[in-house]
């Protein structure tokens, strides 16, 4: 077959086709990491130098803070989530803006046009386009109310008040809307919906309530963004299982991230399973793999992934969740060489 | 159906007012604040903890659950602070340094106390030295301490062997958990327990004092 570019590669991917080779790509990936494959590089450098088939672009990460605390890395998001950074992953909620419905009453949500929000995704799409996916990520309606409110508050309120989270849902479809539009526009090859539905013992709330608060307002999302041709990645760690038929029925997304490991999924079965509807990304271990394991155990685990979800097409080789700060750098940079070697189609790993 | 089967079935039923109601009412009759959480609000916490545990409720009513529990005990207060407050021991819990996941570790928190537990909670990002002096100051049978993300799990393992070095480790239990912890590694670092989610949590400080 011949060569395709990164971008072909994940799309082919995405329609459950088989390209000419196992694509990769991750959703998050340090910088720490990065810094360290190539000294003085970002990001970007890394995914053109390891010839990474996507990159994405994360608004919640990337957007600019009020800093309201330096020193206990205490800031304030776009939405008003007052929140802590501790470099491990994206800055953790601490105080919601929604306290009670009076509080909606003056409540103002971000700019979806504001043009500084889209700088980063801009010098994306100017570097990488045709040649690599380019992925935009946003957070799916559950997890933005779920930081707007408060997580105890978000949960009890599905039971005792829940006009009050169809309102807040509302205010961030509106919002996503227009921010969709934006990503689309200036050329966005895929749609990233994060955000967790389930913790590892299964989904986080009753299959009414996450239909309600949680699949109807994405369902709604997922639409507009195919009625622009442009497919749609699904995060949400956890065990998914339980909600697959829902989650799969949301105006049918196209990728599935990441098949938590952790929380018991083996992409094998997933793949047996919902392997003809879906495409897989993820599963290979960014724990104690990725940041204590040798190279040969990396290389092992890639194998095992590729042979288990990589037949037919509709699979996009990456961690379990993210390359974290701790990531041993030489494991990823093997396991990006190991998905080039073993993923090559037709595939012969049986 | 007597009093305290009627307190029990309004935590199983997530009311909040009806639980806070029917404590009144008792508190009014002049039943003992120690017999309302003995018999009523206690066993009424266990089955809201085993329904969880089945698939049979969520977290939206358990945390309601949970709303009602600690309505209804503000309202014993008083009379604790009068005869005394009833506690089957002291544990104490908190999100190891650089962490700030907090929902499972409040889970169990509210599970504990839903189980007549003292509970200190020492809140998220807990510095290594502050789970350390807490043992020292403290007299703890329990620290529980929580991880969820890959990058902080080895400050379990850490905060193990600072108790040890400081020569605090048999001063109490520890247990742990979070999302990335399992069994094998719990022992790997030489914890006393482990536990997958919240209603284990109490069963496994049940088992490490054998009560």
């Amino acid at each position: 077959m011949q060569r395709l570019s990164g971008r072909e590669r994940i799309l082919t991917a995405l329609q459950r086709r088989e390209p000419d080779v196992v694509p990769h790509m991750e959703l998050w990936l340090n910088p720490i990491v990065a810094e360290k494959i190539i000294p003085g590089g970002s990001i970007e450098d890394l995914t053109e130098s390891l010839d990474i088939d996507g990159i994405a672009y994360y608004t919640v990460s990337m957007e600019k803070y009020e800093v309201l605390d330096q020193s206990k890395g205490i800031i304030r998001d776009k939405w008003g989530v007052i929140k802590r950074d501790t470099g491990q992953t994206t800055p953790h909620p601490i105080e919601a803006p929604i306290k009670s419905e009076k509080d909606l009453e003056s409540y103002v949500p971000p700019d979806p046009d504001d043009p500084s929000r889209y700088e980063p995704l801009k010098k994306m799409v100017e570097r990488f386009k045709g040649e690599r996916a380019v992925v935009a990520i946003i957070e799916q309606p559950f997890m933005r109310v779920n930081e707007m409110r408060g997580a105890e508050d978000h949960f009890v309120d599905m039971i005792i008040n829940p006009d009050l989270l169809l309102q807040l849902n509302e205010i961030v479809v509106d919002h996503h809307l227009k921010v969709l539009g934006n990503f689309i526009e200036m050329g966005a090859d895929i749609i990233c919906f994060s955000g967790d539905l389930a913790t590892k013992d299964g989904p986080m709330a009753s299959p009414q309530h996450l239909e309600k608060f949680g699949i109807s307002p994405l369902g709604e999302l997922v639409q507009f963004v195919h009625s622009r041709g442009v497919p749609c990645i699904l995060h949400s760690d956890g065990n998914i299982m339980p909600i697959m038929e829902m989650l799969l029925g949301t105006g049918g997304i196209d990728g599935l991230h990441p098949i938590d490991p952790v929380a018991g999924l083996d992409i094998g079965v997933v793949k047996e399973q919902y392997g003809d509807r879906v495409c897989l990304i993820g599963s290979i271990d960014c724990g104690p793999l990725m940041m204590r394991g040798t190279k040969e155990q990396v290389r092992q685990a890639v194998k095992e992934n590729i042979r288990k979800a990589g037949k037919g097409g509709g699979l996009i080789a990456a961690s379990s969740h993210s390359i974290q700060s701790k990531t041993k750098p030489e494991n990823y940079v093997e396991m990006v060489k190991a998905i080039r070697e073993y993923g090559r189609y037709p595939l012969s790993l049986d | 159906m007597s009093q305290f089967d009627k307190i029990a079935q309004s935590l199983i039923g997530q009311d909040v007012f009806r639980a806070a109601d029917l404590t009144r009412v008792a508190i009014d009759d002049g039943v003992a604040a120690i017999e309302i959480l003995n018999q009523g609000l206690l066993p009424g916490m266990q089955i809201v903890g085993e329904k969880f545990r089945s698939g049979e409720i969520f977290l939206p009513e358990i945390f309601l659950a949970g709303k009602a529990m600690k309505g209804a005990i503000a309202l014993l207060k008083p009379a604790f602070q009068k005869e005394g407050a009833p506690s089957r021991g002291k544990v104490a819990i908190g999100t190891v340094q650089d962490d700030i996941h907090d929902i499972g570790k409040n889970l169990v928190i509210m599970m504990l106390e839903g189980n007549g537990w003292e509970v200190t909670d020492l809140g998220v990002d807990v510095h290594t030295e502050q789970f350390c002096s807490v043992v020292r100051e403290k007299e703890l049978h329990i620290l529980g301490l929580s991880a969820l993300l890959t990058t902080t799990e080895p400050r379990l393992k850490e905060v193990i062997d600072s108790l040890e070095a400081a020569g605090l480790r048999e001063k109490v239990k520890i247990m742990v958990g979070g999302a990335i912890v399992t069994q094998a590694f719990a022992d790997e670092i030489g914890a006393d327990g482990y536990a997958p989610n919240a209603v284990e949590a109490v069963e496994l400080v049940d088992r490490l004092l054998n009560k």
